[in-house]
């Protein structure tokens, strides 16, 4: 049969690094297709390309026989390409029906024919069986409701292609089943359908076919009843898993550091964890699993639902109950936005390195200028950021200094434990190695640290135990020796180990 | 369909529970409260008010008129600065051209240059709606200030000015009969018209907005017109009604119009809101200046008791009420306790 929709040689970079790179994809009539990769394998790059929402720096998309103009949404919508979108782009203050018909809803003069465009969404949400109140406003509906009509709204422009971008992140075991056989039902009718998941099960349960994706480079085309999960893990991950042994550390943990017990918050469920001092524990998981969720409601950045976290230095026991107090009790904490979180950008590099500092640098509430550029100096020194000039605006460096910054300001308190998100994301290649030999020496020193990466290799190389987090719960706990990047993935994909 | 899925965010069904949905699904509520409250208040301690009633609508008409073409702006999430010295300077232009039928025309198309060029700055040059809309605020003051030569202008025909500020029936001038069509007009575009319904779309969620192929940009250039022209026609009435124009009019109308559109519920960050509100947060603000008025309050004390209204208005609203109880609960003093091991 010929391909409804074909995306050839499709190529695109940000900034030098190649997002997908020369991936083709095709799709025929009732054809579910999945696209798997690892997080930032350039799955979302490529549908937002199809949808006419990215633009490509070459390849094409065809419809039909088509050629379809480059980054234009709307065109891409009226050939029959609709995508669902990861991030919800629902308007929270319209009500059901308008967001379903958002941007086309039907008009005699330019005047909303209300009807007209209430039949539509009605017969857009019986399509999918979901039923809603037509007029209610999307910002008082569940989040898996918003999914929904999120859906119909995509249904309702009676696409050839309906493409979904992790449709299930956010819903139920029931939810998520319902919305399966929901799609089957739309294929059985001839939709082709492009289904992105991290998720194996599911792909193996609802798709024909899965293309594999990694590092933005087209792995490979599998048909999904010729192959096993495992295969596609392998192929997901596909790095060779040599070990380098040279930088695995001799590490002999002290007394138990940090001590979170039962801790329950938005999307982390019921988790308890131990870093003792020396200690390098990794959180693993796929983006979403709850792992920033959770080392920020340890910490007491966001708040607990439910749990007690306790923080032991020099044989006194803290509570930790916010994180003001976390802060005091020594915890230093590199957040995942570094950008938005982590530094003031139109301050300078000594300002920034201080920040946490103020007390210790400050007499009777005036600032010690000496004081403080001998210790940015020595800081930033120490943390190997290129070029050490203490005055320039933190904005001004890149991404890899920016983070030596970061963690520059917490080195300077000597933090009983350091927390670290997403340690070394969108830095290259030599500031990473940096980062991690920082980490290591913390460690070294008898720091606790705890690590959310969702970087393999980084895990693999700095973690002593890898807890690995799905759905908000750990769902394996690794040591150095026995893990490698299969069962850290099986584990965040949700498939069972073999003999583990 | 054989299979449906029920998640909750079901119909209504009898009176009482469709009731109640509908009023949750409004954004007026802390209008109306205020409203209601003042009246109420008013109606022991100062019943002039309503039999004062031409006055008091008028001065509805004043602050509201400006109020209502702002929300159009306020309701995509941008903000529209230069309103109150549009006003300005477009009564200006009334009063220094003395022909009316040529003046009018110019003073209202100066409105809806304004509002495009606003948008220019904001739409295509891409800058924040509240610094382009601030430079325009200067720059508008300044040429009425030229225009004027610094002096207060009369207008030319006098009899016009004097006609146009009596009653057409009963209590209603041309001033409020302006003001209530364009009420009815603003009104009908936000909820009837497909461009207007997607200002909400445009302020509640722009990506949103872009990806469902809305054109974004000429909804920011229509909401601006329509705040620029509303502006300049509140600056026409203004003039006709004092038969002279001053430079300087309508300095308290910038800061009671985005008052006014706060307590009708419009959320300053865009997406949420109504016309209606607006309505009824300037009839709050003109019911309680006349009360003040009327009462012998001073105007500086009067200003004052309407900034505190304001801030309990905004305060008092439901959902802001449970956002500054999460606040205040995280910035309570820390609870670390040192416990002996």
């Amino acid at each position: 049969m010929a391909a409804v929709v074909e995306a050839k040689n499709i190529t695109k970079a940000f900034g030098g690094v190649k997002a997908v790179d020369d991936v083709s994809v095709s799709v025929e009539a009732g054809e579910i297709l999945a696209v798997v990769g690892e997080n930032g394998a350039g799955k979302s790059t490529l549908m937002r390309i199809l949808a006419g929402i990215e633009t490509q720096d070459s390849g094409q998309v065809i419809v039909s026989g088509e050629v379809i103009p480059k980054s234009d949404a709307k065109a891409s919508i009226d050939a029959g390409i609709s995508l669902v979108h990861q991030e919800l782009s629902l308007v929270p203050e319209m009500t059901v029906a308008e967001n379903i018909l958002l941007g086309s809803a039907p008009t005699t003069v330019g005047i909303t024919r209300t009807r007209q465009m209430k039949q539509i969404a009605q017969a857009a949400l019986e399509e999918i069986g979901v039923s809603v109140d037509l007029d209610e406003r999307i910002s008082k509906l569940s989040v898996a409701l918003r999914q929904f009509v999120e859906i119909a709204r995509a249904v309702a422009r009676k696409p050839k292609v309906l493409i979904l971008d992790e449709p299930t992140a956010s819903l139920t075991p029931a939810e998520t089943d319902y919305l399966l056989s929901m799609l089957q039902r739309l294929a059985d009718r001839g939709m082709s359908i492009v289904y992105i998941s991290h998720r194996i099960p599911e792909v193996f349960r609802l798709c024909d076919t899965v293309t594999i994706l990694r590092d933005g480079k087209q792995i490979s085309v599998l048909d999904v009843a010729k192959t096993t999960p495992q295969q596609v893990i392998d192929q997901m991950v596909g790095r060779e898993l040599k070990k380098d042994l040279e930088s695995k550390r001799s590490s002999s943990p002290g007394h138990v550091v940090l001590k979170a017990v039962g801790i329950r918050a938005e999307g982390v469920n019921d988790i308890s964890l131990e870093v003792r001092a020396g200690e390098i524990i990794g959180l693993g998981g796929l983006v979403g699993a709850g792992r920033t969720e959770l080392v920020r409601a340890i910490i007491g950045a966001d708040p607990r639902k439910l749990g007690k976290v306790t923080l032991t230095v020099n044989g006194k026991t803290k509570v930790i109950s916010s994180f003001e107090s976390a802060v005091k009790a020594g915890v230093g904490y590199v957040p995942e936005e570094r950008r938005t979180d982590g530094l003031a950008l139109t301050m300078t590099v000594a300002e920034n390195i201080t920040l946490p500092n103020r007390k210790e640098l400050s007499a009777s509430g005036f600032q010690l200028a000496r004081k403080i550029r001998t210790f940015a100096d020595d800081l930033s020194k120490r943390v190997g950021l290129r070029p050490p000039e203490i005055d320039r605006e933190a904005g001004q460096y890149s991404g890899g200094n920016q983070q030596k910054i970061v963690i520059a300001k917490w080195l300077g308190r000597r933090p009983a434990l350091i927390v670290l998100d997403e340690p070394t994301r969108g830095v290259d290649v030599g500031a990473k190695a940096e980062i991690h030999r920082l980490v290591k020496e913390l460690a070294d020193n008898g720091t606790a640290v705890l690590v959310v990466s969702s970087d393999l290799p980084e895990l693999l190389e700095l973690a002593d135990t890898i807890h690995v987090v799905r759905d908000g719960t750990i769902t394996g706990t690794l040591s150095q020796e026995e893990a490698d990047e299969k069962r850290v993935m099986s584990l965040a994909a949700g498939e069972q180990v073999e003999n583990a | 369909m054989t299979e449906t899925i029920q998640l909750g965010g079901a119909k209504e069904t009898g009176f009482f529970p469709r009731l109640r949905t509908i009023i949750g699904r409004r954004t007026e509520g802390r209008g109306v409260i205020l409203l209601l409250v003042i009246l109420a208040v008013l109606a022991f301690t100062q019943p002039l008010v309503f039999t004062a009633l031409p006055v008091t609508i008028g001065r509805i008409a004043l602050i509201g008129i400006v109020a209502l073409g702002l929300t159009a702006v306020i309701l995509m999430g941008e903000l529209d600065l230069s309103v109150a010295s549009t006003l300005a300077a477009s009564g200006v232009v009334v009063a220094i051209i003395p022909d009316l039928r040529i003046a009018i025309p110019a003073a209202l198309l100066m409105g809806i240059v304004v509002g495009i060029i606003n948008a220019f700055f904001i739409a295509i040059v891409g800058i924040a709606s509240f610094i382009a809309s601030l430079g325009m605020l200067f720059a508008l003051s300044g040429l009425a200030f030229v225009l004027s030569n610094e002096v207060p202008v009369s207008i030319a025909n006098q009899d016009a000015g004097l006609a146009f500020g009596q009653p057409l029936f009963g209590p209603v001038t041309p001033r409020i009969l302006l003001f209530f069509l364009v009420f009815i007009a603003i009104q009908l575009f936000v909820t009837k018209v497909k461009a207007g319904r997607e200002f909400f779309a445009v302020g509640g969620n722009r990506q949103a907005a872009y990806d469902s192929g809305i054109p974004v940009k000429r909804r920011i250039f229509t909401g601006f017109i329509i705040s620029g022209f509303v502006s300049a026609l509140a600056g026409v009435i203004y003039t006709l009604e004092l038969t002279v124009a001053t430079p300087t009019a309508g300095s308290t109308v910038l800061l009671a119009s985005f008052a006014a559109a706060i307590i009708g519920g419009n959320y300053l960050k865009g997406g949420r809101g109504s016309i209606i509100g607006t309505l009824i947060g300037a009839s709050s603000l003109g019911v309680l200046q006349v009360a003040l008025f009327l009462s012998g309050v001073q105007v500086p004390v009067q200003n004052t008791l309407i900034g505190a209204i304001l801030l309990i208005a905004v305060i008092t609203d439901p959902s802001s009420l449970r956002a500054i109880s999460a606040r205040v609960r995280a910035t309570l003093p820390d609870r670390t306790k040192v416990e002996a091991q």
